[in-house]
């Protein structure tokens, strides 16, 4: 039960969608998007959100295509976790969102909802940073696109008032060679300990990771540790996780140490299967 | 189809309702005007409370009144009364209620909670068992001295954190030490874990106008509950009506009197009028009792020939804030310690520790899943240290009827049951003779193996008992007072006198749920004891209808009693079946053709009551805790990769000598339910806590429980050494599954990591740490 009074509403266009949050910010209602829902209905009755409307925008048009624009597929923003899996046309993103939460779940995730979580993992973060993915917002003003690094800092950082509508990839990396680990606790259906993605294109390694830090996070320059050919595996394996080791947390799913150790590893791995042209890996 | 009696897979008769969603829990039912409770819960583990400004709460509109630990000067406890409903003075754990919301509806009452202003003065914590017992550990009960015990048999020590210590005592343990060749030590530590039952615990009370107060609620001990308020507020006890629907899974963790206590408050405060209070999961996790954590240490001595000759053991059981029934897990952990096997020298001391941790009640074993954790994995210890087959081992050392039991109890093939049968079955599922540690695909495949034993901890004069009246069409109504919390005791009761009146189950009907005024009373629906005691005042109750049925019906028939038999809903003559009058012409009075009629209604009654058991001697703990012992064997198979320390579940299986199988589709589901809960125990289930003692894990987002897509495959199977005091030779068959599942599983990843694996959960970076001491 959320225990506090809200006003409802499910728009059925993009620019009446972001009218209604302008008009209810202006009113002081605290106003908040809704997608699946799965986040805010149990933070809600754990006390720990409070709002006071919510925008319905999982049945906006907009914010439902899956498609291709030019060189690139688009993805909109109140996709499921489950659209993404069974859409096929970029596999890395749909292991990543196949390995988020449970079946059921799934159902109810958004894509834009998981970018936008408060909860600190937002996996599918990670295949979008790999790809330099260009995302859409909606404003008072219109469309606006942004490269990715431009507003997703660990979380997805819009404009206030400003809408996620979709994320453009190249089709080019969504085709790449790939990799997708989840690693966990114990549990197979919980938050990661490591969650690590990769692809390989114009031969060099891309890496982002979730669980790592409170955060998903792609670090560029620590990806030249990987690209590094004039050292071996090892090594490079060692350099990253020194070049890591100051985010890297400890928390309820194990400790610095182990992350690193399961960092390592997973390095090793990586370095591995793309030696051997194995990619894609999943684990 | 027609089903008659016991051995066949009879489905629950609430399985249409359970799967439609038909079937009604506590909460689901709402009264008209029923008012809603939420508690607010402390945030500090151990603190003073320097000031709980509840102002605000009351002046919210809707709010009907709010309680604190002022209003009621209540101690409650089953075994020690230490724990006070709403806390006072000081608050002892995270998630202990301080104060009780009661408004209109469920939205006010958790509007209100937020507005309550508690601040705490923080006091020193106990966080751990072995810092309770640590010199100079800060006090989680100061006037432990001056508590009131219900019980004799409890022993604190005043001035410490223990508060109960039972001892074994057994042999010569000098000697014992003395004749081995090998002496082996180890230490164990067990987390706290929870219940987590479907139905999180719900409550609801009102008191009429006469003052008669009626108790709805999710509970496994409806009579106690009874008893428990008239005791605690002076209460006819015939004025206390406990009320119980189906209870949507319980595991122990709905034995105690908790909730409705808060409900009764909340209700008196408010002119009677009716309240119903439910724990959100959270609540359920944090504020509501817990399972016990546990640090051991255990000495083992040997023989070459593997003849286990001695064993010393410190149990520190943790029972969190308050007590409960942690003293009766302590006692139950001291009286079957050693597991099945001959120990002759035995020196046990079991203490049940206070901490700042949430407290704990019975969950599902009674503190046997943690015993045997630490014995099992002294034995495969035992095994490779002497180069033993971890399996034979055991069968070397399984108690024989003659033996005694650590509580000197002679046993027989009747309470003893058949361990080594268990085990050649176990070993045969697991396939242990193919291999317990091989190689396959990269990874070591590995097989451990445990044995277990578990009797009750009930009291003597724990009773059960069952009512039969007849409809008029000469269908049968069983009335019996245990609650259906999931298992199917219901339908077992059913068959059990289905099996007896040699008539279809299908024409029997049993009450679901229980009212303490109409049903017979039943101790509890726990220690895995209710088809046994339910069943026998069930099989009494039989022969009382039956001892009726053919004295009206020889009267009828004009012949002897004794030349009649009862079978298929008849009274018929042995020498001549097809010389019979049916139920329905007998139960409600026969009729002659003239039209007199004899007989009247008949009603059968049956009770049994536990009887020969006594309370263990303080020294030596010699005596006889529960009726007779259900063993098993148990081995998990796990797939193991020495590279990441990571693992798979492959299979499991489980050997129960069940005396007699009463419905084998529910004794086998029962069983695999156990094994799923153990294996969760095992792989994945802790409470962790701040270095404040704080609840660190306050909900299902990250206290972990078995996923139902990661379970391995399950084999169960069956021996049936017949238990003579049961009914049709029937053990107790409930929470034996979860038993050994953590053992078998440490044991089979120690095999396979190389590392002794003596802490639960097993999880991947533990044995990572252990193997390498960390260093990356």
């Amino acid at each position: 039960m959320i225990p506090f009074d809200f006003e409802y509403y499910r728009p059925d266009t993009l620019g009446e969608a972001v009218g209604l949050f302008g008009r209810l910010e202006d009113e002081g209602k605290n106003p908040v998007w809704y997608g699946g829902g799965s986040e805010l209905i149990s933070m809600a009755r754990a006390g720990n959100a409070a709002f006071g409307a919510v925008l319905d925008i999982k049945d906006v048009p907009e914010l439902l295509g899956l498609g291709t624009d030019g060189e690139n597929l688009t993805f909109g923003a109140a996709l499921t976790l489950s659209d993404l899996i069974v859409s096929g046309s970029f596999p890395l993103l749909g292991k990543t969102a196949g390995r988020i939460a449970d079946h059921t779940m799934q159902n109810k995730i958004t894509l834009g909802g998981n970018l936008a979580s408060t909860i600190i993992y937002r996996e599918t973060a990670l295949p979008l940073l790999l790809a330099d993915a260009i995302l859409t917002a909606a404003g008072k003003d219109g469309l606006h696109t942004y490269p990715i690094d431009a507003v997703f800092d660990g979380r997805l950082r819009l404009p206030k008032g400003e809408v996620l509508v979709r994320t453009a990839v190249p089709a080019a990396i969504a085709a790449a060679p790939y990799f997708h680990q989840k690693k966990t606790k114990n549990e197979k259906i919980d938050y990661p300990l490591l969650t690590t993605a990769a692809v390989v294109t114009g031969g060099r390694l891309r890496i982002a990771f979730s669980g790592l830090a409170p955060y998903p996070f792609r670090d560029r320059s620590a990806e030249e540790i990987l690209n590094d050919g004039r050292l071996g595996a090892d090594a490079r394996a060692e350099l990253f996780v020194k070049a890591l080791s100051g985010v890297i947390q400890s928390d309820l799913s194990g400790s610095a140490d182990y992350r690193k150790f399961v960092l390592k590893d997973t390095i090793l791995n990586i370095l591995e299967a793309v030696r051997e042209e194995k990619l894609p890996c999943l684990c | 189809m027609p089903e008659t009696g016991i051995g066949v897979a009879v489905p629950r008769k609430e399985a249409a309702d359970k799967v439609t969603g038909g079937a009604r829990y506590t909460d689901d039912h709402i009264s008209p005007g029923v008012l809603t409770a939420r508690t607010v819960t402390s945030t500090c583990a151990h603190g003073t409370i320097v000031s709980l400004d509840v102002s605000a709460a009351r002046e919210l509109p809707g709010v009907r009144a709010v309680l604190t630990g002022g209003d009621t000067d209540v101690l409650t406890g089953s075994v020690i009364e230490d724990r006070p409903p709403l806390a006072r003075d000081k608050v002892r754990y995270y998630g202990e209620p301080v104060a009780l919301v009661v408004a209109d509806s469920d939205a006010v009452a958790a509007r209100a909670v937020t507005l309550v202003q508690a601040a705490y003065a923080p006091l020193p914590v106990v966080n751990s068992p072995l810092e309770a017992v640590a010199p100079g550990a800060a006090l989680v009960h100061e006037a432990l001295g001056s508590y009131k015990k219900p019980v004799e048999d409890v022993y604190p020590e005043p001035g410490t954190n223990i508060c109960d210590r039972e001892k074994i005592r057994k042999g010569d343990i000098q000697k014992g030490f003395a004749e081995s060749n090998v002496i082996l030590r180890a230490a164990f530590d067990l987390p706290q874990t929870d219940h987590v039952a479907m139905e999180t615990r719900a409550a609801q009370a009102r008191i009429a106008a006469d003052g008669s107060v009626y108790i709805h609620a999710a509970t496994q001990g409806p009579f106690e509950v009874k008893k428990a308020l008239s005791k605690l507020f002076a209460l006819d006890e015939g004025k206390v009506i406990v009320q119980v629907p189906l209870v949507g899974g319980a595991f122990g963790g709905k034995a105690g009197t908790e909730l409705e206590i808060l409900a009764y408050l909340a209700s008196k405060a408010v002119g009677g009028r009716p309240v119903r209070i439910r724990n959100d999961r959270e609540a359920d996790m944090t504020s509501s009792p817990c399972g016990i954590g546990l640090h051991a240490e255990m000495r083992l001595g040997a023989m070459y020939d593997g003849t286990i000759k001695a064993a010393e053991m410190t149990f520190l059981v943790e029972t969190g804030a308050y007590t409960d029934t942690g003293p009766r897990m302590t006692k139950a952990i001291a009286a079957d310690c050693t597991g099945p096997y001959n120990i002759e020298n035995l020196s046990v001391d079991s203490l049940c520790v206070y901490t700042n941790h949430p407290y704990v009640t019975s969950l599902r074993g009674f503190g046997h899943t943690a015993m045997t954790f630490c014995m099992e994995r002294m034995l495969d210890k035992l095994a490779a240290k002497l180069r033993f087959d971890p399996a034979k081992l055991r069968e070397k050392n399984a108690l024989k009827p003659g033996q005694t039991s650590p509580g000197q109890v002679k046993l027989t093939e009747s309470s003893l049951g058949n361990l080594p049968a268990c085990i050649e079955k176990v070993k045969y599922l697991i396939g242990w003779s193919n291999g317990i540690r091989t190689v396959s695909g990269g990874k070591i495949i590995a097989k451990g193996l445990c044995c277990f034993w578990k009797t009750s901890t009930s009291p003597p004069d724990a009773v059960s008992g069952a009512l039969v009246s007849f409809n008029e069409d000469g269908t049968v109504n069983l009335n019996v007072g245990c609650v259906e919390i999931g298992p199917a005791m219901k339908t077992t009761a059913a068959q059990i006198l289905s099996a007896a009146l040699k008539m279809d189950v299908g024409r029997i009907h049993v009450n679901m749920d229980v009212d303490t005024r109409y049903s017979p009373r039943h101790w509890k629906t726990v220690a895995s004891m209710t088809a046994f005691m339910v069943g026998r005042a069930v099989l009494s109750a039989a022969e009382d209808v039956k001892r009726q049925l053919v004295g009206l019906g020889a009267a009828v028939m004009k012949c002897a009693p004794e030349d009649l038999e009862v079978g298929d809903g008849r009274v018929y003559r042995k020498s001549d079946p097809a010389v019979h009058h049916v139920f329905k012409d007998l139960v409600h009075g026969y009729q002659f053709e003239n039209g007199n009629a004899v007989g009247g209604q008949l009603f059968g009654r049956g009770s049994y009551v536990m009887g020969d058991l006594n309370y263990l001697d303080r020294e030596t703990g010699k005596g006889k805790s529960g009726p007779y012992w259900t063993v098993g064997a148990q081995a998990v198979e796990v797939a193991y990769d020495e590279r990441e320390y990571t693992y798979r579940l492959l299979r499991a299986a489980t050997v129960i000598d069940a005396g007699k199988i009463l419905n084998p589709a529910m004794a086998a589901a029962v069983v695999r339910g156990g094994m799923c809960m153990g294996l969760g125990k095992a792989s994945r289930e802790h409470f962790q806590y701040g270095p404040d003692g704080r609840v660190l894990d306050t909900s299902l987002r990250t206290y972990k429980v078995m996923h139902f897509a990661e379970t391995p495959r399950y084999l169960v199977d069956f021996v049936e050494t017949p238990n003579l005091d049961g009914p049709y030779g029937a053990r107790g068959l409930g929470e034996h599954g979860v038993i050994g599942m953590p053992a078998a599983l440490a044991n089979a990843l120690s095999l396979a990591s190389g590392a002794e694996l003596d802490e639960l959960p097993l999880l991947p970076e533990k044995i990572w740490l252990k193997k390498t001491g960390g260093i990356i």
